[in-house]
């Protein structure tokens, strides 16, 4: 098979994007209610977090603003994952159908074919809630406005993104050997609940656990210390960049060993 | 309807989730590392406030209650709306709404299996372990009996309450958003992802009237002797909300289901 270049699948991405929401349109109680399930979602995960902060004013050391910062932040870390690899939902029913074949059939790689197919809206919800929370926060504590700053907001939280994105690979994956492991899904996207709070709260080898086997330390700890913390930025703030194409990197190889060692369950 | 045939369904229902034995085992470990995230941001929470009490909960009464309510929550978790959903799709719920038996019945002990087999793998498991860690701070006596009448109860309380839900489905084509905004509000107002001890008052007093709390809130109390349960005018108050909302959302849930099932429009199948 021919290489084919950036550029063939930045095309073909738009127009499997176009068809996507065509069809999508045609359902528009669905949009709207999921729409409205979205807010729902982020509703309530600020009344949880306004609940813990009436009663415990600080945690680990950082205080409210803090704390909605890093809260913004890895809502809109988590929104590329939300957006564009939701397919990764419909893996294990399509393995256990047999559909899944037909993405085999096709001259193009087939990660990127069954990750293009769906593209969903609701999560440019969450993203309008996690910058108006990043804002909010922002102003509060006062962190100064410059060009260089907003430049590593943006870096470091598609840096953010990145691990959230290899994490549901991996999870997705795991259908391709284990019949029956939609949890493992469900367990890895409630993880990123946590996210949210600062990893110095872990300890031991949960320490390390989290930050470098099952990474929520990277989806906003890290990255978010390289604008909270410009004085005292950690080492591993730094190369969370790297490690995170790393990560992707891995977890793209192992959902693509998943499927050439995918064979029909029939139906 | 005699029982054994209700039986031989539960038998299947068993079976079918003993199926898959290694996702069961992935299941128990990636809970597991759940309850272990949960530990450490509840210890740093409380290490952070100071005192050791707070709103009457101490730390392990938190721990247990959360580590419960997660096992509960994975003990009564029904793919109700999902199922549906898939069945209207693929066309299938015909062939259920032609069994001589009524759909909601059909539905409830056909799941009752995958109950009793979370509640002996993971259930039993999470208790023991929360018995040996805590040095047996739950109290075991009559309330254990009382938690499995409420959590019985619970369970028929939370299949009303998909089987209100599932059917919108049916006329707005929509599962993901129903079953995102139905989990939302269950978990925030059940009390499962904080404790509903910890809810300013206001709210508390009218979150304490709604369904959801009879899903997790009363029968963990129960187990905990919290909640005024040691006694048996509290105890009988919990189980007295319970029965009630058990009452209004099974009549509830039945007219729903039978006006929906009227307009049922299935695409082959």
């Amino acid at each position: 098979m021919r290489k084919r270049g950036l550029r063939f699948y930045a095309r073909m991405y738009r127009k499997i994007l176009v068809q996507d929401l065509k069809s999508k349109m045609s359902y528009r109680a669905d949009f709207v209610i999921s729409t409205f399930g979205m807010i729902m979602t982020n509703l309530s995960g600020f009344v949880t977090f306004m609940i813990l902060f009436q009663n415990f004013p600080t945690i680990n050391g950082w205080d409210y603003h803090h704390m909605l910062f890093l809260y913004g932040f890895s809502l809109v870390a988590l929104t590329p994952v939300q957006c564009f690899f939701d397919n990764n939902w419909n893996l294990r029913f399509m393995v256990q159908s047999g559909d899944f074949i037909k993405y085999c059939f096709r001259p193009v790689n087939v990660f990127f074919y069954f990750i293009s197919e769906v593209f969903d809206v609701k999560g440019l919800g969450q993203l309008a809630f996690g910058i108006g929370t990043i804002v909010y926060a922002w102003i509060k504590i006062g962190i100064p406005v410059t060009p260089l700053i907003i430049l590593k907001l943006i870096v470091f939280l598609l840096t953010a993104s990145l691990f959230m994105i290899a994490l549901m690979n991996f999870a997705a994956a795991t259908c391709f050997w284990i019949k029956g492991s939609g949890y493992v899904m469900v367990i890895m996207f409630r993880f990123k609940d946590f996210a949210k709070y600062p990893s110095s709260i872990f300890e031991g080898i949960f320490k390390i656990i989290f930050t470098f086997i099952i990474p929520i330390a990277f989806i906003a700890y890290y990255p978010s210390l390289v604008i909270l913390t410009p004085d005292n930025v950690p080492l591993l703030s730094w190369i969370s960049p790297l490690y995170g194409f790393v990560f992707v990197f891995l977890s793209y190889k192992f959902w693509m060993l998943g499927v050439r060692k995918y064979d029909f369950t029939g139906s | 309807m005699n029982p054994k045939r209700l039986l031989s369904i539960t038998r299947a229902g068993i079976m079918e989730s003993l199926q898959f034995r290694l996702g069961i085992f992935v299941t128990l470990f990636a809970n597991l590392i759940y309850l272990v995230l949960v530990y450490y941001l509840w210890k740093a929470i409380y290490d952070s406030s100071g005192t050791d009490v707070v709103n009457g909960m101490t730390f392990s009464d938190t721990m247990i209650y959360l580590i419960l309510a997660t096992a509960l929550f994975n003990f009564l978790e029904m793919f109700v709306v999902w199922d549906m959903s898939r069945k209207i799709q693929s066309g299938s719920l015909v062939l259920d709404l032609l069994k001589p038996m009524r759909f909601r019945k059909y539905t409830f002990w056909s799941y009752t299996g995958n109950h009793v087999v979370q509640f002996v793998l993971t259930f039993i498991p999470t208790f023991i372990v929360v018995m040996i860690v805590t040095h047996g701070a739950i109290p075991l006596g009559l309330n254990l009996v009382w938690f499995l009448i409420a959590t019985v109860f619970a369970l028929i309380i939370n299949y009303n309450i998909e089987m209100l839900v599932a059917p919108i489905c049916l006329f707005t084509e929509s599962t993901w958003g129903i079953n995102i905004v139905k989990e939302t509000i269950v978990l925030l107002l059940s009390g499962a992802s904080i404790p509903l001890a910890f809810f300013p008052e206001k709210a508390r007093i009218v979150v304490q009237y709604l369904p959801f709390r009879a899903v997790y809130d009363i029968p963990l109390s129960i187990l905990l002797d919290k909640s005024g349960s040691d006694n048996w005018q509290g105890l009988l108050q919990l189980f007295g909300l319970q029965l009630v909302w058990l009452v209004v959302l099974t009549a509830a849930g039945n007219l729903f289901w039978n006006c929906a099932v009227k307009k049922v429009t299935v695409n082959g199948g």
